[in-house]
Order: C-alpha cells, then sequence, then structure tokens
C-alpha cells in the first residue's frame, strides 16, 4: 500500500494557482524528493500534506485513509522546517521531547527516545543547551532530531538543508541518506538543489508553476527528461538545447540546426517533418572520438571544475557546452572536432520529449 | 587641541548638561515632593523654600494621617484591585485578540487588524459625557466595576496593536512546528506564543497598570461614595478638603507615585528583546 498518495490537490492564492491538480503516489518506505525552481508550489504542497494549509480541491491520504479533515497533530507526521523552528525558550532536550510530551508519552519511553535520537545524531552533550547557544549545524541536527524522535510514519522535509555552508550540506546530505537506510521512515523532501534530488531521492518529483512535469528515479529523470523544462533544469552543467527543423531525407529523419545537422536514426514517432528542439547533454559530447557526427566547433571559454574542464564553445551561430577530461589541452580560440552520439540526442516537440 | 579633540569635548560637554537639565527638570518635583511628605506643618509654614531633608527630623505623621485618618488604605487597595484587574483581562483578551487578528484568518480580519486603533483616536473627553449618562440611566454609575469596563475599552485597542505587531514578528514556522508536534491552537499560545511573548506581554501588563492606576477623569466622574474612591480620586479629594495641609498631599502623592515606579524598575528587566533568537537559522 502507499504511504502516501495525493489525488487532484489544488491550491490558489487569490488569482494565483500555487498547487494545480497534483497527484503523488509515495510508497512505504521511499525517499521522494519534489524538486522544482522557487515558487513552484513544491513547499505549499508540502503544508497541504501537513495539514498546516488546506486544500481547496483534492484528498490527501495516508496508508489509504483520508486525513483531510485531521488537524495537523493527528496526522503522525514529523516536518523539519527551512529555518529550523526550534522552540527558543526550551532546551535541546525540551525541544527533542516535546512532541512526546504533548502526546502523553511515559516519561521514561520519553527519555529512551531522547537518548536514542541524541545518539544517532552525535549530539548527546548539547541536550542542556538552549537554540541561541548551538551553531547552524547543530541546530539543523536538533530539528532533524526533533523530527526523528517521534517516529512518525511520515516525514515532512522542507529544504533542510539549504542553511548550511556547502561542505557540511554534503556531509549532512549523505548521513541523511544513512539515516534513510538505517530508520526505513517514508520521507517528502523538497529542495531546489537538483544535486540534493538526484543523490538523495528514490523518486523525484519535478515541479514548475503548480504542476508535475516528470516523476521518476533520478536516473530515468536524467536520461528521460519528458519536456524541455526537466531536461534544461536537472543536469549541471545545463543541457545544450537547439531548435531546428526535422525533415525526411534519403528515409531517414534529419534535424537542421542554425549550427548543424543531425540524423536522428533512432527517433520513434509519426512526425514526419515540423519544428522539433534536440537536447544534448555535455557529457555526451567527446573531442576528438570516433562519433557519427562530427562537428567543428570553436572554443570561447574554459571552466575548470576539478575532475574535468567543462567548455564553452560557439557552433556556427549557436552555442554549445561540452565537457573534456581534465588534462585536455585546449585554449580559447582553439578550434576543435566534436563528435555527438546521434543515439543519446533528446528530441523534443512542442517542448514535449518524442 | 585638534579639531577633532574640539568636537568630543564640545559634546561630552553638551551631553553632561542635557542631563544636568533633565534630572533637575524630572526630579526636581518629584524630590520636593518626598521631602515635603516627610515634614511637618510647622516646619513647612516656617521654612517653605528649605530644600534640605534632616535625617533627624524625619517625620512619618503625613503618612499615618494619610493612610488612616483620610482613607487611604481603602483608596490603595480600590485602585490595586481595579488596575490587577485591568491588567489581567487587557492581556487575556489582547493576547488571545492579537493572536487571531494576525494568525486567523477570518472574514473581517484585515478590516478588524486595521481598525483596532481607531477607537483609541477618541479622546477620553469625548466618550466620558455619554458614557455618563448611559451609565447613569442603568444605575451603574458608582461601581469600581464600571470603571474596569472603561479601562479596559481605553487600553485595550493598544494593547492589542502592540501584540499584534508583536505577534507578526514572530516566525510561523514555530508555530507550525507546535501544530505538528501534537499542539492545539490554544496549545500553541499557552506553550509557545505566550513564553516567547513575555517582553511585549510585560511591556502591555505596565502599560495597561499604569494607564488604570493613574486615570483620573473616569473616576472622577464615575464614583460619588468616598469608599470607592481610587487612589487618583483620593488625592484630589484631599487636595480640594478646607483644611489644606502641604505635608499630606505630599505624602498621598509620594503613595500614588511609589508603586508606579517600583513595579517599573521591576519590569524593566524583562522588557529586554530578543528572546526569540536561536529559533531561526540566525
Amino acid at each position: 500500500m502507499s504511504a502516501l498518495t495525493l489525488k487532484t490537490i489544488t491550491k490558489r492564492f487569490g488569482e494565483v494557482i500555487a498547487v494545480s491538480n497534483v497527484d503523488l503516489d509515495v510508497k512505504d518506505g521511499e525517499f521522494c524528493v519534489l524538486l522544482g525552481p522557487s515558487g513552484c508550489g513544491k513547499s505549499t504542497l508540502l503544508n497541504i500534506i501537513a495539514g498546516l494549509i488546506p486544500q481547496d480541491q483534492g484528498t490527501v491520504l495516508l496508508d489509504g485513509q483520508s486525513v483531510d479533515r485531521l488537524a495537523p497533530r493527528d496526522r503522525d507526521i514529523a516536518m523539519v522546517f527551512q529555518s529550523y523552528a526550534l522552540y527558543p525558550h526550551m532546551s535541546v532536550s525540551r525541544n527533542l521531547s516535546f512532541g512526546l510530551r504533548m502526546r502523553g508519552v511515559p516519561k521514561p519511553t520519553i527519555l529512551e527516545s531522547v537518548q536514542w535520537v541524541a545518539r544517532l545524531l552525535g549530539i548527546e552533550d548539547l541536550l542542556d543547551r538552549k537554540p541561541r547557544e548551538l551553531s547552524g549545524g547543530q541546530r539543523q541536527r536538533v530539528a532533524m532530531g526533533r523530527a526523528l524522535v517521534r517516529r512518525p510514519r511520515l516525514f515532512l522535509l522542507d529544504e533542510p538543508l539549504s542553511n548550511l555552508d556547502a561542505r557540511l550540506r554534503t556531509n549532512v546530505r549523505l548521513e541523511l541518506k544513512q539515516m534513510h537506510h538505517q530508520i526505513k521512515g517514508t520521507m517528502i523532501y523538497v529542495t531546489h538543489d537538483q544535486v540534493e534530488a538526484m543523490t538523495l531521492g528514490d523518486k523525484v518529483v519535478v515541479m514548475r508553476d503548480g504542476k508535475i512535469h516528470q516523476t521518476g528515479p533520478p536516473e530515468f529523470i536524467y536520461n528521460t527528461p519528458s519536456d524541455t523544462f526537466v531536461a534544461t533544469f536537472i543536469g549541471s552543467p545545463e543541457i545544450n538545447l537547439y531548435r531546428g527543423k526535422l525533415f525526411q531525407k534519403e528515409g531517414r529523419p534529419h534535424f537542421q540546426g542554425a549550427g548543424f545537422s543531425l540524423t536522428l536514426d533512432k527517433l520513434q514517432t509519426d512526425l514526419r517533418e515540423g519544428q522539433i528542439e534536440v537536447g544534448i547533454r555535455p557529457e555526451d559530447i567527446g573531442t576528438g572520438k570516433p562519433g557519427t557526427v562530427d562537428l567543428t566547433a570553436k572554443v570561447e571559454m574554459i571552466s575548470y571544475v576539478g575532475s574535468e574542464k567543462v567548455i564553452h564553445a560557439r557552433l556556427g551561430d549557436e552555442a554549445l557546452t561540452f565537457c573534456a577530461p581534465k588534462d585536455a589541452v585546449l585554449r580559447p580560440g582553439n578550434v576543435v572536432q566534436v563528435a555527438i552520439d546521434p543515439g543519446r540526442v533528446h528530441v523534443f516537440h512542442k517542448g514535449r520529449r518524442i | 587641541m585638534s579639531r577633532e579633540h574640539l568636537e568630543t569635548n564640545i559634546i561630552r560637554i553638551l551631553r553632561v548638561l542635557g542631563i544636568i537639565f533633565f534630572v533637575v527638570i524630572v526630579a526636581f518635583p518629584f524630590y520636593w515632593m518626598i521631602v515635603s511628605s516627610f515634614r511637618s506643618l510647622e516646619e513647612i509654614l516656617m521654612q517653605p523654600a528649605n530644600l534640605w531633608l534632616d535625617i533627624t527630623k524625619i517625620n512619618f505623621r503625613a503618612y499615618d494621617e494619610v493612610l488612616f485618618q483620610h482613607g487611604f488604605v481603602r483608596h490603595i487597595s480600590n485602585s490595586t484591585y481595579v488596575s490587577i484587574i485591568t491588567v489581567v483581562l487587557s492581556v487575556t483578551l489582547a493576547t488571545l485578540g492579537g493572536y487571531a487578528v494576525t494568525r486567523l484568518h477570518f472574514r473581517g480580519q484585515a478590516f478588524m487588524s486595521y481598525s483596532i486603533l481607531v477607537i483609541y483616536m477618541f479622546p477620553a473627553i469625548v466618550l466620558v459625557i455619554p458614557l455618563y449618562v448611559v451609565f447613569s440611566h442603568m444605575g451603574l454609575r458608582d461601581s469600581i466595576h464600571v470603571l474596569i469596563l472603561v479601562y479596559l475599552a481605553q487600553t485595550l485597542p493598544v494593547a492589542l496593536y502592540m501584540l499584534h505587531s508583536y505577534f507578526q514578528n514572530l516566525p510561523v514556522e514555530i508555530e507550525y512546528a507546535g501544530l505538528i508536534d501534537g499542539c492545539s491552537r490554544l496549545g500553541v499560545i499557552w506553550r509557545i506564543i505566550i513564553p516567547l511573548s513575555a517582553p511585549a506581554l510585560a511591556s502591555v501588563a505596565l502599560y495597561t497598570f499604569m494607564i488604570a492606576w493613574n486615570e483620573f477623569l473616569f473616576a472622577f466622574m464615575f464614583l460619588d461614595t468616598p469608599e470607592k474612591f481610587t487612589l487618583s480620586r483620593g488625592v484630589v479629594q484631599l487636595a480640594g478638603s478646607v483644611h489644606l495641609s502641604k505635608q499630606l498631599v505630599m505624602a498621598a502623592s509620594v503613595l500614588v507615585t511609589v508603586p508606579i515606579l517600583f513595579l517599573f524598575l521591576f519590569f524593566e528587566r524583562h522588557l529586554v528583546q530578543g528572546l526569540t533568537s536561536g529559533a531561526m537559522k540566525g
């Protein structure tokens, strides 16, 4: 059975449609990431699941039961906020135990649970401190602990890492992943950071303007983006996207863009000709390697990202970004041969994948 | 001497002069009041301009007379009763009302939150005559409890406004966390909002207490029986009586002023800001 099911959830704020007709299914123990740019409705959706904001339309089901009429406290969920939202007037241990105390859990059990979660997060030494005496990372841990200690049936996490500095974020991300394996809870995680989404999620839900664009495992979304928005939003450096014409030549589909043309042998569509867009991921473009299509590009700028080089080049009138090995000898102004594997080209018609 | 040095010195001198000026303006009448209240009538009559209080000649007769012969024990207890009940009601109602207009969504919420202060725009003198007539007709005039009602009406708008703007600055996520952790709305107010708003609540309590304790106009209009007089009303009664004794009025004035002074000094420590620090990413 699904731990969480959303059916046709819609929410308006005045004229603005924050969430539009969202359906979603999250399995028990799944780590589901809601990913999208800011203002896409992902946090609103999370607040609707929590019961903090009522939806205008649709149903939220937990374990197959509608919770629409239940107050947040009766939904058996826990939430970690971007701002942490710790209770500033309570010590760490009282912050952690607050939810259990409110539910009338017996004292010895509370003590045990607080000890367990403090050990799990390595914050045993901080239990007597007040939130203002903690660093950002420590506060983040307490906020996580406050959710974990209740062992709810659903965890909601609203950009919990976005206030940490970059290094800490990477570490906590790994810990979070391990913790998820350890406690096997169902988690809904909201983020605008695609790296977080790809590394953490069993399932990634890409949203924009209140709508779900694509749902699936990270690799699936990366390899077969359903539309041009998902294709550009996922992946760094960004995918190369070119507008052009589809036409048939000698019975084979061809793409003619402003800077180059391609044969799209693997294209399976009824569309014979028309305006299309093709997307090529920077890492699917090689230099000097034998490829089916060889093109000549002029290097304009080179960014070093450690493990590789990202080359920004010109291909006719179009810009082209591709990845080169870190030891590649390239300078701005160089003219290079680039090879594109037509099998890895994404083709879109009217924004949708074909 | 450099120019910068000169400027610093001038500012320093001006600062000292300013402090002296305000101390004289503010503290001198107060000092005179206290000194006079500790002297005997003969002393005041013989040396009316003497500002020095001779420690050996301190005299509590005036206090004794004011308290026990002129009914000020009664006035003090009346004022205390009126002020404390007003504070309790005002803080309770303002907390609930302030929370409602800040966080709850209901029809007319915006209108409510903007119109709170409009009530405060009516000067008391405009209200006192109609209220006098209304309460007289209802037979409620000579009553301490009507006074409480009027003080409540007078203080609640400002109290609501103060708490409303304070509540607006409390991060809503903390309340969300409380709601998810198992609190009802009232539970959130009791366990999270009130502890976090302690400084604002202290300010509101102090403000309300001062208004209720010092108020004179309504007490003057509404109260007829001397047993029901509040302190300020009592002082005026005393000052207007035939056998005017300066030291008695001064002692009565000290009795009005000193509780407020100590209350303020006590609460002042609680008026500190920044109780929410540490809740958020910070």
